[in-house]
């Protein structure tokens, strides 16, 4: 059933050759440059949104 | 290093939560006022100013460009500051973004109102408005550009790379497809025409949805998910390949709008191939923002603020993964045209915009004015009456699309189609379009509601005007790039660069496809039969594009037996290149009109039918849901800008000939005559300088040129 879904869907053969180009260059530079970077490095940006300059006023009035 | 003290700007935020507000209860009041003209079409009123065709366009404009535009701006503008660690870059340039915006969809709104329009889904706008949006855009990105480069922190978050991205292609998006001649201040064609017209006029709508729609929500969401769930992103890695993946791909899909289409092949492949490859990134995207909630899940149950956004999330993953859906050829033969298309809209608009916007209002205004909100219950009932609302909303259209769509394609045992009257495929729907009905009025009982408990929670709480903060200057570190650092590690901390590089990532795509469609000519083959409209047909086509008939009537018949036998010959590219702008359409409330004035052809119509169904549409068939343009029997038809429509029709390359303009009106007067003296012959006097004349002119020319070329497709030839 799936190949005559596949088969019934006009310019078909052009679809793989154009994704793989795509997948195969694009997302293999871009997932290898995203496993590569250092965990400490990404733990550290993922918590920014946590940080937002109250804390040092806090800690400014705790040292006051 | 030391700290330094700063003041985060809550005022500008405040105003933009505020419009947010206000213009969500407008816009989707309008949206219901659509929804039961779709019951009742009397609730135009007869008049011209609330018709379906004029007051549709607002109804989209102000949802997505005022409820959603300002709900972004919100949400931009707090979290911009606190991620930078810096107040806005300038606070005039703040106040001119907000008060400009609020111009801008007031303008909108009176304009559309009048039927000063170009005709273009989405991008309705003419061009005195369209400049203005242009200059309120870059005062934006001037403020957001000014303050990441002013920032405290090194490292650029994710969530500003939405942001960034949301305004270099919402830039490019806008000026290309808004390039125009203008015919006076209310008026201008479109320098494109026909099916180049269509892939940019789609490669905008499409990117729209992307960039406006979906881009800055998810910066939002990579900010306030976390925040409100007190747990950082899922992964920030996988952020990484979600942003880059989503940006590049998504502006190649805009052709899946025009599958089936006149739109050359390869166009429609292309924009299949990356609609289905989407699903990758968006659902990636999606996956992360759910797994943000991980160990939070408890409070999901308490929390209305991760209540929405748990809801929000989840329908981005249905609609990403549906669109894709939609685009698969197979699937669109039969969704396209119908209301699954604006059942796919709603998911998207009401659940993912529509709730992500308020778990940002509910998060947000208790902090801006140092208080709890107000009720919790009220919170979780807008939720629960919400939700159900949206479920009201999309399964009766879904439901009812399929319906018309089978409708459509049914033939009887002889042969012939079982609906051939395109009303029945209508009045089948009537229960599907209530139900509809009471969705959105559910969906709009929750937001009333929402606003009730925002106002109580602003009026019990003491708003705070400067929001104190301080942070360590940023360190000066070189612009250049360290010899471990990575490019994409140097970007991060380089704003002009990242938005250099996100504007090559969305141009590659807009490239490849837009410019192959102006440069190979075997594009749009021309048809020897095809001429230019006669004065009196395009003064009547810009009355046609004035009432806004395109959101009701396409005229795109697609190469289905089902479509050929109910309407004639199916589209051919070179038919459409004098149509500044295309009139395709998107949806059929009423039957396609493109071949519409074909003697011979099922859809043809003598001018007395015309002017009596302009007059009253239900007295010729009491279940029409077409609204009355009895004014088009009263206005005068203005002749006086036809010698300078002309001129345009010229500079854009419409083979008028030389001196044409100033005959133009003569060879008008002489058509107007001959329709009113048919008219006259059956009955109905009018006097050829009506509105109705240069509208049933139109009307009868559609089609009638490629049904000359007999065998249409020994015409072609490559020009």
């Amino acid at each position: 059933m799936l190949r005559d879904i596949f088969r019934s869907i006009g310019g078909i053969e052009n679809y793989g050759i154009i994704s793989t180009v795509i997948f195969a260059v694009f997302f293999f530079l871009l997932t290898l440059h995203a496993v590569r970077r250092k965990r400490e490095e990404m733990d550290e940006c993922s918590r920014m949104p946590f940080d937002d300059g109250h804390k040092e006023i806090n800690d400014h009035k705790e040292n006051q | 290093m030391e700290n330094q003290t700063f003041y985060y700007d809550n005022k500008i935020v405040r105003n933009f939560a505020y419009a947010t507000l206000f213009w969500g209860v407008i816009g989707m009041v309008v949206g219901l006022l659509l929804a039961l003209q779709f019951i009742w079409p009397s609730l135009s009123f007869g008049i011209p100013y609330t018709t379906f065709g004029r007051i549709r366009p607002i109804h989209t404009n102000a949802v997505i460009f005022a409820f959603v535009g300002n709900g972004m701006f919100t949400g931009i503008y707090y979290s911009l500051q606190r991620l930078c660690k810096a107040r806005m870059y300038n606070d005039v340039l703040s106040r001119i973004n907000f008060w400009g915006w609020q111009l801008i969809i007031l303008l909108a709104a009176l304009t559309f109102m009048f039927g000063i329009t170009t005709g273009k889904e989405y991008a309705e706008l003419e061009w005195p408005v369209d400049i203005l949006v242009a200059i309120i855009w870059i005062v934006f990105g001037w403020n957001m550009i000014g303050t990441i480069i002013k920032r405290r922190t090194g490292h650029i978050y994710v969530a500003i790379w939405f942001y960034i991205a949301t305004f270099v292609t919402v830039a490019v998006l806008h000026v290309t497809n808004s390039l125009a001649i203008p015919v006076g201040l209310f008026k201008s064609y479109p320098i494109y025409a026909g099916v180049q017209d269509a892939l940019v006029q789609w490669w905008y709508g499409h990117n729209a949805v992307a960039f406006f729609l979906t881009t800055p929500f998810l910066g939002l969401m990579y900010y306030y998910l976390p925040k409100a769930a007190n747990r950082p992103v899922y992964s920030y890695r996988l952020s990484i390949v979600h942003f880059w993946a989503l940006i590049f791909l998504y502006i190649w899909a805009g052709p899946h709008h025009l599958l089936y289409s006149a739109l050359p092949n390869w166009a429609q492949s292309l924009g299949v191939v990356f609609s289905v490859m989407l699903i990758a990134p968006s659902w990636g995207g999606m996956v992360n923002g759910l797994l943000t909630l991980r160990g939070a899940w408890d409070r999901v149950r308490e929390d209305p603020v991760l209540k929405f956004m748990v809801v929000a999330v989840t329908a981005y993953g249905m609609s990403t993964f549906e669109g894709p859906m939609m685009s698969i050829k197979s699937v669109n033969a039969i969704s396209h045209f119908t209301d699954w298309t604006v059942g796919h809209a709603h998911i998207g608009a009401l659940g993912w915009n529509g709730f992500l916007t308020f778990s940002v209002l509910y998060y947000l205004i208790p902090r801006l004015f140092q208080t709890q909100l107000y009720s919790r219950k009220v919170a979780n009932l807008h939720f629960w009456i919400g939700t159900l609302g949206i479920v009201f909303y999309a399964v009766p259209l879904y439901w009812g699309a399929i319906t018309q769509a089978s409708m459509w394609k049914e033939f009887n045992e002889n042969g012939l189609l079982k609906y051939p009257n395109f009303l029945e495929t209508v009045t089948q729907l009537i229960p599907m379009y209530a139900t509809r009905a009471i969705g959105g009025a559910l969906y709009i009982t929750g937001i009333v509601m929402g606003v009730w408990n925002l106002i109580l929670t602003v009026r019990a709480g003491k708003f705070l005007p400067e929001e104190v903060a301080s942070a360590p200057a940023r360190e000066r570190v070189s612009g250049k790039r360290g010899a471990a650092e990575g490019i994409h590690r140097w970007l991060e901390r380089r704003p002009v660069q990242f938005t250099i590089a996100a504007l090559v990532a969305i141009l590659i795509g807009g490239i490849i496809e837009i410019v192959p469609m102006y440069l190979v000519k075997t594009n749009i083959p021309t048809i020897a039969s095809v001429k230019p409209y006669t004065p009196l047909e395009l003064q009547g086509r810009d009355i046609y594009v004035r009432e806004g008939c395109y959101t009701c009537h396409s005229q795109q018949v697609r190469p289905f037996r089902s479509e050929t036998e109910r309407y004639g010959e199916y589209a051919k590219a070179g038919e459409y290149v004098y149509d500044h702008p295309f009139q395709w359409g998107s949806k059929r409330n009423g039957p396609d009109l493109s071949r519409e004035g074909v003697v011979s052809g099922r859809q043809y119509k003598p001018n007395s039918w015309h002017y009596n169904h302009m007059l009253n549409p239900q007295r010729l068939n009491e279940q029409s849901i077409m609204p009355v343009y009895k004014w088009l029997i009263s206005n005068d038809l203005d002749i006086s800008t036809t010698p300078r429509k002309i001129r345009v029709m010229q500079q854009l390359g419409v083979p008028y000939p030389d001196g044409f303009d100033q005959i133009a009106n003569d060879e008008l007067l002489k058509q107007a005559r001959e329709i009113a003296a048919d008219l006259k012959s059956q009955g109905i006097e009018v006097e050829p300088n009506k509105e109705i004349i240069a509208m049933i002119a139109y009307l009868q020319r559609l089609g009638k040129d490629v049904h000359a070329a007999g065998n249409p497709t020994a015409h072609l030839t490559a020009k």
